[in-house]
């Protein structure tokens, strides 16, 4: 990805409208037991599209974002999204996307893996109640909420960032798809 | 040049890591009135108007959204309804009868007569935001200390009480509900019952767990729950006595525990809140 200034500005505004909708919308409409999450799903399609970096940058500061808003404890939310901004990233570098359906199921998983990091480093800081088994639930509930938020989320995101793709896989297939024999039809 | 760009990444990674671990333990090691704090409460108190339009512009969406979800939960709980109506009804005259030999009489009569919630003043306020995640049962609301709340503030809904105030800012406050770990709130079994100490359990917003911490009475299933307040006129209590907490489920002594366990589900609805009552003034 190519980063202008045009294009930080856009990520961060992403960023910010994300972790905006996260509190004022999604965490109030409660789903099968729990809420999507839409913040780790846009912070896996900015390291799906841009790699490691933009990926964990992005998280640090949603994460920052959202435990200020809501007074938790500081760098808790940025370390849980950055684990699943790196693995996403180092994704991109290491695999094609070569189906569609990739985007949706990666976003799935790492949300998951999100929500389970955000809950190990809650146990290892110290929790002063009862813990239910309904926790690992939040945990499967997040990640199939994370794949179906996906589907519209990551083809925005792809297409507000277009101009700064190096090269875009799907895009990359949609036209070898049009080209028949060396000529494009 | 390649390997210079994956220096330059660890190196990133490692500082981002790094900062993360450093606001974590200084978060945790400084007073409320700390540098982090501040900053935090300013950050919180930027976003909060932001939150509140927000919140405003997306309620119709989220009605939708809510309406086709209950509607879905109401054909299931349809059956089960049924069933609890035919208990109720039987419950009901009981109930009445208990009532004519002035059993609960005595018990509504004296919350009444303590005036429970006389000296407060109800803010209402709308609910701007709120965590995702059920380790932390936050929401932020749209009144703040200009409105009069302050922090322990009482918050109830129209069904019962929901959490205490944690923090406040001009416009805004942040609510720590009853099903976050950080809230704990004395509570009494309806009818002179026992007295304990409920709290939440991480995970479930359906369940609340109630210690007793005075009497030894069997607490039964359908027991109402309130709040206990304190008797010592040296103390005041953050929550006043009498407002309704929820209904026990049933009661568990596991092998480690000396006493009983209620488990407790909420009036309120804690995962589907929009608007709730701040008590201020602190009964003065």
């Amino acid at each position: 990805m190519i980063f202008t200034l045009r294009i930080r500005l856009t990520v961060a505004a992403i960023v910010f409208v994300s972790v905006l909708l996260q509190l004022s919308f999604f965490s109030q409409m409660p789903l099968l037991g729990s809420v999507a999450n839409l913040v780790p799903v846009v912070i896996v399609a900015l390291g799906l599209l841009g790699g490691p970096l933009p990926g964990v940058i992005a998280a640090f500061f949603a994460g920052l974002l959202l435990d200020s808003a809501l007074g938790t404890t500081l760098g808790v939310s940025s370390l849980a999204l950055m684990s699943a901004g790196y693995l996403a990233g180092r994704w991109r570098e290491g695999y094609d996307i070569v189906s569609s359906l990739v985007p949706p199921l990666l976003t799935g998983l790492l949300t998951a893996v999100s929500a389970a990091a955000y809950a190990a480093m809650q146990l290892m800081l110290g929790v002063d109640a009862p813990v239910s088994l309904l926790v690992l639930r939040e945990i499967v509930v997040q990640g199939l909420l994370g794949v179906l938020l996906a589907i519209p989320v990551f083809p925005l995101i792809r297409r507000l960032l277009r101009p700064a793709l190096v090269d875009d896989p799907l895009a990359r297939r949609a036209r070898a798809s049009r080209t028949v024999l060396g000529v494009t039809s | 040049m390649y390997r210079k760009q994956i220096r330059r990444r660890r190196a990133t990674l490692v500082l981002l890591v790094v900062a993360c671990l450093v606001l974590i333990s200084s978060h945790f090691s400084e007073s409320e009135s700390g540098p982090l704090h501040t900053a935090q409460n300013g950050v919180g108190s930027a976003l909060a108007p932001l939150q509140e339009a927000a919140s405003r512009a997306l309620k119709p969406a989220r009605d939708l959204v809510n309406w086709v979800d209950e509607t879905f939960d109401a054909r299931g709980e349809n059956e089960q309804l049924r069933a609890e109506v035919q208990e109720l009804r039987a419950d009901l005259t009981k109930a009445e009868e208990e009532l004519s030999e002035g059993t609960e009489r005595g018990e509504i009569a004296a919350i009444a007569e303590t005036g429970t919630l006389a000296g407060y003043e109800f803010v209402d306020a709308r609910v701007t935001g709120r965590s995702a995640s059920t380790w932390d049962q936050v929401m932020t609301i749209d009144k703040g200390r200009s409105a009069g709340v302050a922090v322990n503030d009482p918050v109830i809904t129209g069904d019962g009480l929901v959490g205490r105030v944690s923090s406040v800012s001009g416009g805004s406050a942040r609510v720590a509900l009853l099903t976050d770990q950080t809230t704990e709130v004395t509570a009494k079994v309806l009818g002179g019952g026992p007295v304990g100490i409920v709290g939440a359990e991480v995970g479930d917003p359906d369940d609340l767990v109630l210690e007793l911490i005075r009497g030894d009475d069997e607490v039964k299933p359908g027991a109402e729950l309130i709040t206990a307040g304190i008797e010592d006129p040296d103390l005041t209590s953050l929550f006043p006595v009498g407002i309704p907490i929820g209904e026990a489920e049933q009661s568990t002594t596991g092998e480690q525990e000396l006493r009983q366990q209620i488990h407790i589900t909420p009036y309120a609805d804690m995962s589907n809140i929009q608007f709730v009552s701040v008590l201020t003034g602190g009964g003065s």
